[in-house]
């Protein structure tokens, strides 16, 4: 009993240990990110000599403004918010209803729905047919380019899976006999007990969405439909691709590196803003699933 | 027996999967010789009946054409730009651009072209990444059709291009891009040094390699604590320190960092060598790795990043870099003046070394435009072609296109064209409220490249001008004889050539910063034997002598 009050030494040594090891794993992991929003506020030729490390050097606001009246860029922005919802809301209506219908045990032809699903993770058309059908269907340069091939993740949609099957069947039986039907069990029943499982779901989606740039850079033929994403990629890549030497090259450094910086907190910024509140479901909406009976 | 009459269903499906792939692969395997019909009188649609060298290009009626756009983040494209409003005003040619950013402009390229999705013109193309698309058939044979293009023919004859676009024909003997055309080559990088230093230690520009080495050293005397050089062009390349060892490897005369091939032309055997062993590339290796050993240039040159190499030179750890002028003027003198009290930076001729006064050759060529063979199949395809000829081969259409419009974004007295005032080109005038790239969508890298060198020169600042000036006296070397590869081969060679580089560069980094000693080069060309290195050689001469025979 003295040791569950009083650690033993080697244990309270092996927690210190943890302590720093796990700070120092903090230090590095905050430090890249800290340096950027350093950079964002200190002056141009502060940072090309590498004087900016954690504290702005040279302050100043002129690169916000700058970025605050670059009307592409807050274009693209909004780009990126109608494509993270759009896509967002797709994507969850689609994979909490297949998720339902997979834990079904009863479902006859449910193993060959599982197969469909699995087979795309392992198998794709690859890069020009996807592009073809999606230009073919008519869905370029929208929204739906973006939202719609991308709307089913398997992986989401198997952790979804196995939360549905963690619920209890009598649940489910208990509001049949009480009348529902299969939708009012789903909507009343199933889905206000997976509260964690949904909002981790949300949360993966809206990040990768968020995140993403690739369908939108094949998809999207003018500028002003591209998200921030594809501005930012090609303000920082662009500033540093040194492959295509000569005259070109040397006209891009100007991109200067305080409005790299700016660009790349605004940009992280709403991810950043929502995780905290999101993240208290996270831990159990994915444990929940995976760890079973 | 019996069980052949009933195939389950999935037998059937897989089989019906097939014919529809076999059906679809047959499509892409023929149906592209349309081309074949050379007949273009049915295609004049809009065209010219005569058009001219020095002509204005009009279509008879409006025509518009796709472009692929390469949108850089310096002057993100806008409709509103003078540019496409000029265009079509003088031509009736309504440019339909499609937006492409610049950092991933290569692989939209690919999918578009390889969907069948690509616009009429694909501009900003670099030699040799036309030659994946060949094979498909997706992109014109465009010497098949430049007898329509006059600007074209008539500078190519002006400047005697022709060796040059030999060397971009394809087994063929035809080239499928437009290349941009110089009448001079022009020399883009060489050594920065800071001149204050260099008066204080009372030394003088150098202007040999031996020069640049004393002065080095002198510097090094005097801050035996620091390296007097440090450079930087090392990342997102194969070739570390591209810059440098281009502009070291001209003054031996052999092919190296940026512009190392594998294969190179010896005008003395009349036969192609392998570059990385010729003795000249040795004496280059050898040069470069005394220089490091005397810990004149710093070793982590050849591995950090360009930021860190200038941050050595702001912050006075080093004295001379690699530079470009608008890097010169821009990024090292322009935050040197904030930094250091009284600094003064210069760049220099390239040094000269054993060749000679000498440039490489090859350079009078550019990125270029490539045109969809869809082209060809449209009724307007002459006009099309008369099109590209004026825009960017014609002096008109090359003036538009870097300068903009006499009067309204430029005014030109004799040959000096001068900005209206309130218009900045590359921060020439940070104060002014307009920028000729931003808004106007003039100097824009799609269209503006290339010309004659009045006009080439026509934008060059102080520094650039004394730099190309003294380029400009240099003997360009002859460039290498065209042997195009069939396709065959050009599997074996791509096989081959990637393990032959990447030894050959790691191995010429251990020779110069001394992990190898000299006497282990009898070692590394037979290590280059063992990787193929005479066959790749052989395959090459072997297309020499056939392309010879055959095209004369």
């Amino acid at each position: 009993m003295v040791s569950v009050h009083r650690p033993s030494r080697g244990y309270r040594v092996f927690q210190g240990i943890n302590g720093v090891l796990l700070t120092l794993v903090v230090v590095l992991t905050l430090y890249p990110f800290l340096n950027i929003v350093a950079r964002s506020f200190s002056g141009e030729h502060q940072i090309r000599a590498g004087q900016v490390t954690l504290w702005p050097k040279g302050f100043n606001l002129t690169t916000y403004k700058v970025v605050f009246h670059d009307s592409m860029f807050w274009r693209n922005y909004g780009n990126t918010v109608l494509y993270t919802v759009v896509s967002t809301v797709i994507a969850m209506f689609l994979t909490t209803c297949y998720a339902y219908v997979l834990s079904k045990k009863h479902l006859r032809g449910r193993t060959a729905l599982v197969g469909v699903a699995v087979f795309t993770m392992f198998f794709t058309g690859g890069l020009i047919p996807n592009y073809v059908l999606v230009t073919h269907l008519g869905l370029k340069n929208s929204v739906w380019a973006i939202a719609l091939p991308n709307a089913i993740s398997v992986f989401n949609l198997l952790v979804m899976k196995a939360f549905f099957e963690s619920l209890p069947t009598e649940l489910e039986e208990a509001a049949q006999i009480d009348g529902l039907s299969t939708y009012g069990t789903l909507l009343k029943v199933v889905l206000p007990l997976s509260k964690a499982v949904v909002a981790t779901m949300a949360l993966f989606y809206s990040v990768s969405f968020w995140n993403s740039w690739f369908s939108a850079f094949l998809y999207m033929d003018r500028a002003e439909l591209m998200p921030v994403t594809v501005y930012l990629r090609n303000i920082i890549l662009g500033a540093t691709g040194g492959s295509n030497a000569g005259a070109a090259q040397a006209q891009l450094t100007q991109v200067g590196a305080n409005i790299q910086a700016v660009t790349i907190v605004l940009t992280a910024l709403p991810i950043l803003c929502v995780y905290p509140f999101v993240q208290r479901y996270f831990v159990s909406g994915v444990m929940l699933g995976a760890v079973k009976g | 027996m019996k069980n052949t009459g009933d195939l389950s269903r999935r037998q059937i499906l897989a089989a019906a999967g097939f014919v529809g792939l076999a059906t679809l692969a047959g499509c892409g395997g023929s149906g592209d010789d349309g081309s074949d019909g050379k007949d273009l009188s049915k295609k004049r649609t809009g065209a010219m009946k005569t058009f001219g060298a020095g002509e204005r290009f009009t279509a008879t009626r409006p025509l518009s054409f796709s472009l692929l756009h390469n949108d850089n983040p310096v002057y993100p494209m806008k409709k509103s730009w003078l540019f496409w409003k000029e265009v079509t005003k003088r031509t009736r040619v309504t440019l339909k651009p499609v937006d492409v950013p610049l950092a991933d402009y290569e692989k939209k390229r690919s999918v578009l072209i390889g969907s069948g999705d690509a616009p009429l013109l694909i501009p900003k193309t670099y030699h040799p990444s036309e030659v994946a698309f060949v094979s498909s058939g997706a992109i014109l044979p465009v010497s098949e059709y430049v007898h329509l293009m006059p600007n074209y023919r008539a500078k190519v004859k002006k400047w005697q291009l022709e060796p040059e676009l030999d060397s971009i024909r394809q087994a063929d003997g035809k080239y499928y891009l437009l290349p941009g055309l110089h009448e001079k080559a022009k020399s883009g990088y060489s050594l920065s040094l800071r001149t204050d230093v260099l008066d204080r230690l009372g030394l003088s520009l150098p202007t040999t390699w031996d020069e640049v080495h004393d002065v080095l050293k002198a510097i090094k005397a005097e801050y035996p604590d620091k390296y007097p050089w440090t450079d930087r062009w090392s990342t997102n390349t194969p070739f570390p320190c591209g810059a440098l060892f281009g502009y070291l490897g001209q003054a031996y005369g052999v092919k190296a960092g940026w512009s190392y091939d594998n294969i190179s032309f010896d005008t003395k055997s009349g036969k192609f060598v392998f570059t990385a062993t010729q003795d000249a590339y040795r004496a280059m290796v050898e040069f470069l790795r005394q220089i490091v050993a005397e810990k004149l240039l710093d070793p982590e040159s050849f591995t950090q990043q360009d930021d860190q190499a200038v941050q050595k030179l702001l912050a006075e750890k080093s004295y001379a870099i690699s530079a470009n002028p608008q890097e010169l003027v821009q990024n090292y003198r322009y935050n040197l003046n904030k930094q250091v009290k009284g600094a003064q930076i210069e760049m220099i001729p390239v040094p000269l070394g054993p060749a000679g006064p000498v440039v490489l050759g090859g350079a009078r060529l550019e990125n270029g435009v490539m045109i969809s063979s869809k082209a060809l199949r449209t009724d307007s395809f002459v006009a099309l072609m008369q099109f590209v000829d004026w825009l960017w081969y014609s002096d008109e259409g090359q003036t538009l296109s870097k300068w903009g419009v006499e009067g309204v974004t430029y005014t030109k007295s004799g040959n000096r064209f001068e900005l209206k005032p309130g218009i900045s080109l590359m921060g020439s005038d940070p104060k002014a409220p307009k920028d000729l790239q931003k808004d106007y969508g003039f100097s824009d890298g799609v269209f503006s490249y290339g010309g004659s060198w009045a006009l080439v020169s026509s934008s060059f600042g102080p520094d650039e001008r004394k730099f190309q000036n003294a380029m400009a006296q240099r003997k360009q070397l002859p460039i290498d004889p065209a042997h195009p590869l069939r396709s065959d081969e050009q599997e074996r060679a791509t096989l081959w050539d990637t393990p032959l580089k990447d030894h050959a560069i790691q191995n010429t980094l251990k020779f110069v910063l001394g992990k190898r000693p000299m006497s282990q080069w009898g070692d590394y060309v037979s290590e280059l034997r063992a990787k193929n290195m005479q066959r790749l050689v052989d395959l090459h001469n072997a297309a020499y002598e056939r392309f010879k025979k055959e095209h004369g």
